[in-house]
């Protein structure tokens, strides 16, 4: 039996007093795509901070492809996990080609020439190319949570976590958002999201996690959580969700 | 008057200030290239008698005669500055060579210093402990600390070429390191202002793609905020070109020197000093120029406020 892509073994971790996650455990095998839900506070962004490192635990394990996060030096384990943040934080003094190439450079050592041809190449997959040249300022909300996406991507990650890479922007421009990683779902990446967004959950996620007060309450297929939830704290939380972010 | 005409008559009267000082030097250093060493590149005298001529006119004509003697004192400025003028220019290359050297040096400096005071954990003590060191103490003491109390001025001395031709002596150098060690400790300070106006999901985002973070400082943060500092940090420069003035006391002959020693020699103070006052005036004026020059060759749209000119598509 090989080892899960990601196993997250009774995870704990507080900020000084304050308790953010209690116990959480979850696998993800190769391909899987995981929705986190959850209300706010409830540690989703905590949880995907834990699995590349920018947040410590204070207890419990997390495995990446069997190897412990705490095993692996953290600048590999950062190349190795892509992560996508909210409110985007592209380089604000590189343009779309040089937030992408950045990593290439400097973390895998490509020369100027490759590393410009792989971004390129990036970019053009989120449908971006002619967006190459401009600086972030130059660019919409939608195009730069693409260009966040393509930087990651560049790196040839095992795993993207996404930490809601919807909620900064305009209705109008989610669904470009979502198209892109709709699209990397349909090709076989591993995706970790957390987002609010039903619609793609509903289409896209292998499993749904519910997360509430640091705990992680319930776990299924979409259909089985939206559909028939063991908790009813689930399903009130799932049904308001659907309501405000149904669509897409 | 317009902002481009002002921009105009600006950049015309340091151009030709620039043309002046640097025809100046070249004739100075290699023997007389156009007139004498030291000589005005003009006869003073004949200006010096206009003036004299003006001012007769103007006492033969009473009331009337007020603005032409107006007129007579201008020329009378312009014979006395053509006159002195020479004399300055050399200090006036000092100044520039210490302020240049001293804010650069000190800029290498200053920017590990500022990076050291908000990320690092015992440098932070260290870079702390430097600048509040030479913040808290006069800029003359320590200049006289390195001059006189310390042995650096032999030693450079004993370097070879130092003092001689174009390179200056050993006292220039030791004002220089001062100026540097000074300079570093006020701009570390301006740096790091920046660096906390960078937001921190910056590094945040570099650690994320793997960069370490000291990586993540050099590529993403710090050319963020040394942008970002430009306009402060031209500050620093404009201070530094009138402070290099204390060089003085430790006899390095920059313009200050060179304006005390001229007034020794025929007591017109005043006049000298208000000449000096226009030379400094016009370095000021050059640095900041290249500084706003500087600002908007490295201008990215988003960085630094409105700085970028091109704004959201």
């Amino acid at each position: 039996m090989t080892d899960p892509l990601l196993d997250v073994d009774d995870v704990h971790q507080s900020y000084g007093e304050e308790t953010v996650l209690e116990g959480i455990s979850f696998e993800m095998e190769r391909q899987d795509v995981k929705v986190l839900v959850g209300p706010s506070g409830s540690g989703k962004s905590t949880m995907l901070r834990c699995i590349n490192r920018l947040t410590d635990i204070d207890d419990g394990d997390i495995s990446l492809d069997g190897d412990s996060i705490y095993d692996l030096d953290v600048n590999d384990l950062r190349r190795q996990v892509g992560m996508v943040f909210q409110d985007f934080n592209l380089f604000a003094h590189l343009t779309a080609l040089e937030n992408v190439t950045l990593g290439l450079k400097r973390v895998l050592d490509y020369g100027e020439r490759e590393a410009v041809e792989k971004a390129a190449w990036q970019l053009e997959a989120v449908g971006l190319r002619e967006q190459a040249d401009s600086y972030p300022a130059e660019l919409s909300g939608g195009q730069k949570q693409r260009v966040g996406i393509a930087r990651a991507l560049a790196m040839d990650p095992k795993l993207m976590l996404f930490d809601e890479p919807t909620s900064a922007l305009d209705p109008e421009l989610i669904g470009e958002v979502l198209e892109v990683m709709r699209e990397l779902a349909d090709e076989g990446m591993t995706m970790l999201v957390v987002t609010h967004e039903m619609g793609f959950a509903k289409q896209a996620a292998t499993d749904v996690l519910f997360l509430d007060d640091g705990k992680l309450v319930e776990q299924g297929p979409p259909e089985q959580l939206f559909e028939n939830p063991e908790h009813d704290r689930t399903a009130a939380f799932l049904s308001r969700l659907t309501k405000l972010h149904g669509g897409q | 008057m317009s902002r481009n005409t002002q921009r105009l008559v600006r950049d015309g009267v340091l151009a030709a200030f620039w043309l002046w000082f640097s025809a100046r030097l070249l004739n100075d250093w290699f023997g007389g290239v156009f007139v004498p060493q030291g000589q005005p590149f003009f006869d003073p005298e004949p200006v010096a008698a206009a003036a004299t001529a003006v001012r007769e006119a103007a006492t033969g004509l009473g009331v009337v005669g007020t603005p032409v003697g107006w007129v007579a004192s201008a020329l009378d400025s312009a014979s006395f500055a053509m006159t002195y003028l020479p004399d300055l220019a050399a200090g006036a290359w000092l100044t520039v060579v210490l302020t240049t050297l001293g804010i650069l040096f000190g800029l290498v400096l200053a920017v590990p210093l500022a990076a050291a005071r908000v990320y690092g954990r015992v440098t932070h003590w260290v870079a702390l402990a430097f600048i509040e060191l030479i913040r808290g103490t006069p800029l003359l003491a320590q200049l006289f600390v390195l001059y006189f109390a310390l042995p650096l001025a032999g030693w450079i001395g004993a370097v070879p070429f130092v003092g001689s031709g174009v390179v200056p002596p050993q006292a220039v150098w030791v004002a220089v390191l001062g100026f540097t060690i000074n300079s570093a400790a006020y701009q570390a300070e301006y740096i790091r202002g920046s660096i906390e106006g960078v937001d921190t999901g910056q590094l945040t985002a570099a650690r994320a793609v793997g960069l370490s973070q000291l990586d993540g400082i050099r590529y993403v943060v710090l050319p963020q905020a040394l942008r970002i500092a430009i306009p402060s940090w031209t500050n620093e420069l404009v201070y530094l070109v009138k402070y290099s003035s204390l060089a003085s006391f430790i006899t390095v002959t920059e313009l200050f020197y060179a304006v005390e020693e001229a007034a020794y020699s025929n007591y017109r103070f005043l006049d000298l000093f208000l000449l000096a006052a226009v030379v400094y005036v016009l370095l000021v004026v050059s640095a900041t120029t290249t500084m706003e020059w500087v600002r908007r060759r490295v201008a990215i749209p988003g960085v630094g406020g409105s700085a970028g000119g091109r704004g959201p598509a």
